[in-house]
């Protein structure tokens, strides 16, 4: 069960993964669209009043997904004896975020009064409630899930391990969070 | 109770050779020294999947169906036996 929750690919990787995270991809966006969920990053989540189109939230997600997997691809053909397979990468990577979908489901749960981007912090810091700072939580504890989740499939697909897999790991999600924050900003502004 | 063959010294740590053989049908002995096979250098579990691969002619996609793991998985498992049969030097 344990494997299943943190590494389940051990058993599922390549074509049949790719096929299952386009789906989750798919679904993410779907329901973000309706809980107003933003991924504006790799390890990100926003909620929004701003009205988006829904090709806008399925673009985040393929956007986060695309330049962890690029930039951990590349890491894995300069740093594993193996021969990787870009599909693997691409593939564990994509389920690694299905946490994601639980967090945008959570995302219904918090309200977002319209103007909340033009509020003072004070009245701000006056709208939060126990059940807010509740849910908000359960994101965490999703983004976290689903970090243990893309670092396994990194150790995987990647066959690397220890302390060499962990550094190269996190500088991947700190670049990767980075370039896809500033994608997403650019093609946010471009759009709205 | 399955009994691993040794093949480091308890003591110092280097590398065990084979000083007697016997037959097991007329208790012949035979005294010499002679080199253990690199495979014994393996654990049985690793050991019955270099027999299983040999087995699938070399697939790892036929071994990943066969044992019910993902095609990396049984990737690392056959790199990390290769590193394990290379010199100390290599590694």
């Amino acid at each position: 069960m344990k494997k299943w929750l943190f590494n389940p690919f051990q058993y599922i990787a390549g074509a049949k993964s790719l096929l299952i995270g386009f789906i989750i991809l798919a679904a993410s966006a779907s329901i973000c669209y309706f809980s107003k969920i933003h991924f504006n990053g790799v390890v990100g989540s926003q909620k929004s009043d701003t009205i988006a189109p829904f090709y806008f939230y399925f673009l985040e997600g393929l956007i986060d997904w695309a330049c962890i997997s690029l930039l951990l691809y590349f890491s894995g053909l300069i740093f594993s004896r193996s021969s990787i397979r870009l599909v693997d990468v691409f593939g564990t990577q994509a389920v690694a975020r299905w946490p994601m979908v639980i967090a945008a489901i959570i995302g219904f749960g918090i309200a977002v009064p319209p103007g909340i981007n033009n509020m003072l912090p004070k009245d701000l810091v006056n709208m939060i409630t126990p059940s807010m700072i509740a849910l908000t939580l359960l994101t965490l504890v999703c983004i976290i899930w689903m970090v243990a989740l893309m670092y396994h499939a990194f150790t995987v697909s990647c066959n690397l391990k220890g302390g060499k897999a962990t550094g190269i790991f996190i500088a991947a999600i700190v670049i990767a969070q980075i370039v896809s924050s500033i994608l997403i900003h650019s093609i946010y502004n471009h759009l709205i | 109770m399955q009994r691993n063959l040794p093949h480091i010294c308890p003591s110092c740590g280097s590398g065990l050779q084979v000083k007697t053989l016997v037959c097991d049908e007329c208790h012949t002995e035979v005294t010499g020294v002679f080199d253990l096979p690199l495979l014994a250098s393996l654990t049985a579990r690793e050991q019955d999947f270099i027999i299983e691969f040999v087995k699938s002619s070399g697939s790892l996609k036929i071994m990943a169906q066969q044992l019910g793991l993902s095609y990396p998985t049984v990737r690392n498992l056959l790199d990390d036996i290769i590193l394990k049969l290379q010199p100390t030097s290599k590694k």
